[in-house]
């Protein structure tokens, strides 16, 4: 292990410009996140239905609007960095549920094969066969909506393309000689699986989890389009989008922020996600 | 020659007559946003689906552009006594079939939506009818299960179905190729697509304004607009007051608009939560600002009511007045109640304005309560909303109509015992409005009526909090006048070159 | 292999048979459509009695059993909002889904695949970047609001196509538009990393130390050998496609599957949903068989295992 992280310290000294600054833009929307209550300058629930749909800029009552306000006379640029700290959790944890869940089922199938493995790939057909945001709403009409739940529904409809790609992964991995030797060295299942095995399939796994964090917010999105999203007055940037398509030709500017921190940050997963998984993959140094 | 003569002047007259007919409008588009569940009249209301079917059908009754009920199929009716009415029935209607519409078809069509075999799930509007037979071909006598006051109000959503052909096409059938006596019959039907309608030639009231009418299925209203814009539909449904200055600033759109007898309410859970406390449910009421609601989110599109109801509802009252808009009162009922900071939960679903919701929300908030929204899709927020009141959430925020211009069609389900609306239950309130509903006279229902308004008043199950405007965008040349009851009649319609 | 064939097949059914079950309690959970049909003024025993009447007042498995009853022999139900036989509702709409489909896939397939090559071959240099961006982007905007853009711009504004509607070709370009691109993205990124993967191979060495330029390794060797990731992510992106199709359907007014399919769900029309299910499952098992034969034929040395 001690090693492969030495190796990794040593790549890391030749990191494009591009992952360099790709990696300040996300810092920077994560940071924002966090720290939303002390930089925002407004309530980002606070209304003024005097001052509704106000384009960048709009002042009134001493307070400046500098991304203007939504259909309630919010402000939007508080309501956009709030909603940085929703969709960001929405899609981290969904993705960390789902990922979990689906690596340790594949890992599992992978390693044991038999009526375990053919069991669980079967399921991983029925749960992808029926289109996840179909499911999500059936889930959400029977639980209920709310945060935790939300994250449940996109965490545990999404789990079967981890397994799949975890599961092809072991099935590889698990001839090479140096897992038949710890193996035939008397290492126990769970230490094979998530010391030698987990590590070897990581980037496979990564691809699949970066494009989902995309996904996830768009999911979320979707939800929202469909009413069935982030409960309001609690705001993503997909809800705000979801509302904001409507005044699209009258209040541009409510989809065009939530829009363009959506657009950077998917950006800067991808390409860090990219980038890692290519450091992680010894086979696609070369240029 | 003098033939070659007259198939010249033919010709001529051919050009001249398509000339004229290309300056009329051949084709009606209208946008919906669902296709019609059921064209079979008797089987769903929903306003999808009448506004397709009810341009099929004729209905017993109609009303004016006033909103008075006045006759269609039915000539002129009387009550023989409490419970039995005779209605004269037209003799010079037809069916698309070109049989002839008589009081058998009448009569048959009451027993039929009545019939429990039949499913139908309007059988709660006319369930009150106990049955109707044909006594002459021109007379049917319709028997009520008690005096029924409301009935005429009712029978205004009932369309004549065509007995010998119901029977011999069977149920199933006719739901797909519906046959009726309206001015338009039924072209092709292509299910969530489109539905296309033909003018029915020989219609009795007059030539029907277009040669066709399609309804289309946009489930989207910023595409229904879209549509609208760019001529693809001539006239769309469901406009969100918001949307309507962009339709104005179009060239050749229009916004029509109508007040209705539409009402927006909030519900105040009685029996559940804190809003148990009278107190509580009073102070959301001085807590709410209907004119900014009004003003601000439905962009005038609407008019504050001091009471449940509106004007062009039977037993409307404007002499009981709501609650004003003071916040310090509504702080201090709070405080009174001791019920600062208590949590609300705000029931609502995606059918329902999310503006309003929240700007209701904040408002609430403000008196000191603490509310929180619980959207869900449609089928779980009804369940909830008129399920168990412990779990019926403390508010609800809805656009009531019954179609039907009548009081009782709005408190006694609203607000009953025992209805599945009310989460709450006086005595006083139930005693006037059920003996409203079964005495006649006019006077005397209008007195109960106010003394029920009076009663919800200073219980607050409920708040009213503006009456609704129905907005339609439609090309610049359509004229139309839109009523009340949100009816969409072709025959209503016309175009101007 | 007639052997995998029929293994894989009785797999097949019992997934779908699995599916069936998983949506129809889900579903029941769910509540059911009495509410909805009734108007509003119905009183509760007229509600019950209606509840009655179309059965949804028995017991789950007594429904369950006569759902799989009628299963038996090819009986798929009466919608009971429509009152209309749920098979031929969901029927008339395939046409549509299958057209938006593959416009989209069309969409995806033909602007993701040549992106990811050129992105994996020019590594680092501003086309990359270029196409990474449009990927992303892609990636990052809602259907539902890349949907309504489009009908501005090249509806409303440039009167170019239809704002909406199915009777033609033109009207399918933007929907195919609006859902391809999610996928175009995932295509594209699939075929860059599989590349790369193959041109650290030793194969791909030899040939360019034998002096052969970059672009016929790739389009002689590199493409043959990247295709199998690539496949099967054509498999599952078709029922990634349905299920956009559930939102963009929505805003163009398409009248196919996801439209209906979101409209059942919310109108808990359950026998029109089961169909529904259904068929997606029996298309997603059935791609993901022929994927599986498609490895082989690629690479005859795969193992037909799974």
């Amino acid at each position: 292990m001690s090693t492969a992280v030495l190796a990794l310290r040593q790549r890391l000294r030749r990191v494009p410009l591009s992952v360099i600054v790709v990696s300040i833009i996300f810092l920077v929307i994560v940071l924002l996140a966090i720290f939303a209550p002390w930089v925002a300058p407004a309530d980002p629930n606070r209304q003024n239905l005097l001052g509704r749909l106000k384009p960048p800029g709009f002042e009134m009552r001493g307070i400046t609007y500098w991304l203007g306000t939504d259909d309630l006379g919010r402000d939007l640029l508080s309501r956009t960095l709030y909603g940085a700290g929703v969709s960001l959790s929405v899609a981290v944890l969904s993705v960390v549920v789902s990922s979990l869940v689906g690596v340790t089922l594949g890992m599992i199938a992978g390693w044991f094969r038999g009526k375990i493995e053919i069991l669980i790939m079967r399921l991983v057909d029925i749960m992808m066969s029926i289109p996840a945001i179909l499911l999500a709403v059936l889930t959400v009409a029977v639980l209920g909506p709310g945060f935790l739940k939300l994250v449940l529904v996109l965490g545990l409809t999404r789990w079967p393309r981890y397994t799949r790609v975890a599961y092809a992964q072991t099935l590889q991995v698990a001839n090479l000689p140096f897992i038949k030797a710890s193996e035939l060295a008397g290492a126990g299942a769970a230490r094979i699986l998530f010391h030698h095995i987990l590590p070897n399939i990581a980037g496979p796994v990564l691809i699949v989890a970066t494009a989902e964090f995309g996904l996830m917010i768009l999911m979320e999105a979707g939800l929202s389009f469909l009413g069935l999203g982030i409960q309001p007055p609690a705001s993503s940037w997909g809800s705000i989008m979801s509302v904001g398509r409507q005044y699209i030709e009258r209040a541009w500017w409510i989809v065009a922020f939530p829009g363009v921190c959506l657009f950077l940050l998917v950006f800067s997963v991808n390409v860090l996600g990219d980038w890692l998984r290519d450091q992680l993959d010894p086979r696609s140094r070369s240029r | 020659m003098s033939a070659k003569f007259a198939s010249v002047a033919a010709m001529l007259l051919a050009l001249i007559a398509s000339t004229a007919l290309a300056q009329t409008k051949d084709t009606l588009t209208i946008d919906l946003p669902n296709d019609a569940a059921t064209l079979d009249p008797h089987l769903q209301w929903n306003t999808d689906s009448y506004s397709i079917y009810r341009n099929i059908f004729d209905n017993l009754l109609t009303r004016d552009v006033k909103g008075e009920i006045v006759p269609q199929i039915a000539k002129s009716w009387k009550y023989l006594d409490d419970k039995t009415i005779e209605f004269q029935i037209r003799d010079d209607v037809t069916f698309q079939d070109g049989t002839k519409l008589t009081a058998e078809d009448v009569a048959f069509s009451i027993n039929r939506i009545i019939d429990p075999k039949l499913k139908s799930p309007q059988l709660s509007q006319f369930d009150q009818i106990a049955k109707a037979e044909a006594v002459s071909p021109t007379v049917v006598k319709m028997t009520t299960k008690s005096p029924y006051p409301a009935l005429l109000a009712q029978l205004v959503k009932l369309s004549i179905v065509p007995k010998a052909y119901v029977e011999k096409v069977g149920d199933q059938e006719f739901n797909l190729k519906p046959l009726g006596s309206g001015p338009y019959k039924m072209a092709n039907w292509q299910k969530g697509v489109q539905t296309e309608l033909e003018a029915y030639s020989s219609y009795w009231r007059a030539k029907p304004p277009f040669q066709k009418v399609v309804f289309r299925t946009v489930p989207d209203v910023s595409t229904r607009i879209a549509d609208l814009k760019t001529g693809k539909a001539d006239l769309v449904r469901d406009v969100p007051p918001d949307q309507a200055e962009s339709i104005k600033n179009d060239a050749n759109s229009q916004v029509l608009s109508v007040p209705t007898e539409r009402i927006g309410y909030l519900f105040i859970n009685a029996q559940g939560g804190v809003t148990k406390d009278v107190r509580v449910r009073q102070a959301i009421a001085y807590a709410i600002d209907r004119q900014a609601l009004v003003e601000a989110l439905l962009e005038g599109y609407g008019k504050p009511v001091e009471v449940l109801g509106a004007e062009p509802v039977f037993g409307y009252t404007d002499k009981v007045k709501g609650y004003e808009y003071n916040l310090d009162k509504a702080k201090e009922l709070v405080k009174a109640a001791g019920a600062e900071g208590a949590t609300v939960e705000f029931l609502t679903s995606p059918a329902y304005s999310r503006a309003t919701v929240e700007a209701i929300q904040q408002m609430v908030n403000e008196a000191g309560l603490k509310v929180e929204i619980s959207s869900s899709d449609q089928a779980t927020f009804l369940k909830r909303r008129q399920g168990d009141p412990a779990n019926a959430g403390g508010l609800a925020f809805g656009a009531w109509s019954c179609a039907c211009q009548d009081v009782d069609g709005v408190i006694f389900p609203l607000f009953r015992t025992g209805s599945i609306w009310a989460k709450y239950s006086n005595p006083k309130f139930d005693e006037a409005v059920d003996k409203a509903r079964v005495i006649l006279d006019k006077n005397e229902r209008l007195k109960l009526y106010e003394q029920a308004y009076q009663v919800i008043k200073d219980d607050v199950p409920g708040l009213g909090l503006y009456q609704a405007y129905a907005l339609y965008g439609a090309n610049k040349k359509l004229k139309w006048q839109p009523t009340a009851n949100e009816a969409m009649f072709v025959m209503d319609m016309s175009w101007q070159q | 292999m007639l052997r995998y064939a029929v293994e894989r097949l009785i797999q097949a059914i019992i997934a779908i048979f699995g599916v069936l079950t998983i949506v129809f309690v889900v579903m029941h959970l769910s509540g059911d459509p009495t509410l909805l049909l009734v108007p509003q003024d119905a009183s509760a025993e007229m509600i019950a009695q209606l509840r009655s009447q179309l059965g949804f007042d028995r017991p789950i498995w007594v429904q369950y059993l006569e759902y799989l009853g009628g299963l038996a022999h090819f009986d798929f139900g009466i919608s009971v909002v429509q009152r209309v036989p749920a098979f031929d509702i969901v029927v008339s709409r395939l046409p549509y889904t299958t057209m938006l489909a593959a416009g989209a896939l069309v969409v995806a397939i033909g602007m993701g695949i040549p992106a990811g090559i050129v992105m994996a071959t020019r590594r680092g240099g501003w086309l990359e970047r270029l196409l990474t961006a449009i990927v992303v982007t892609g990636q990052s905007v809602p259907t539902f609001l890349s949907g309504i853009v489009l009908i501005f711009v090249f509806g409303v504004t440039l009167r170019w196509l239809p704002t909406s509607g199915s009777g033609d070709f033109a009207s399918l370009i933007m929907p195919s538009i609006a859902l391809g691109a999610i996928s175009m993205s995932t295509f594209a990124r699939m075929t860059r990393i599989s590349i790369i993967d193959e041109l650290g191979k030793d194969y791909v060495r030899a040939g360019r130390a034998r002096g052969l330029s970059l672009g016929s390794v790739v389009f002689r060797h590199v493409l043959r050998n990247a295709a199998i990731p690539v496949i099967t992510i054509a498999a599952l992106e078709i029922g990634n496609l349905l299920a956009g199709a559930v939102i963009v359907e929505t805003v163009f007014a398409w009248p196919g599957i996801g439209q209906l399919a979101i409209q059942s769900i919310q109108s808990r029309d359950f026998l029109v949903v089961q169909v529904i299910v259904l068929l997606i499952s029996f298309v997603y098992v059935l791609t993901s068989v022929i994927a599986d034969f498609v490895y082989a034929l690629v690479d005859p040395r795969i193992r037909l295992v799974r």
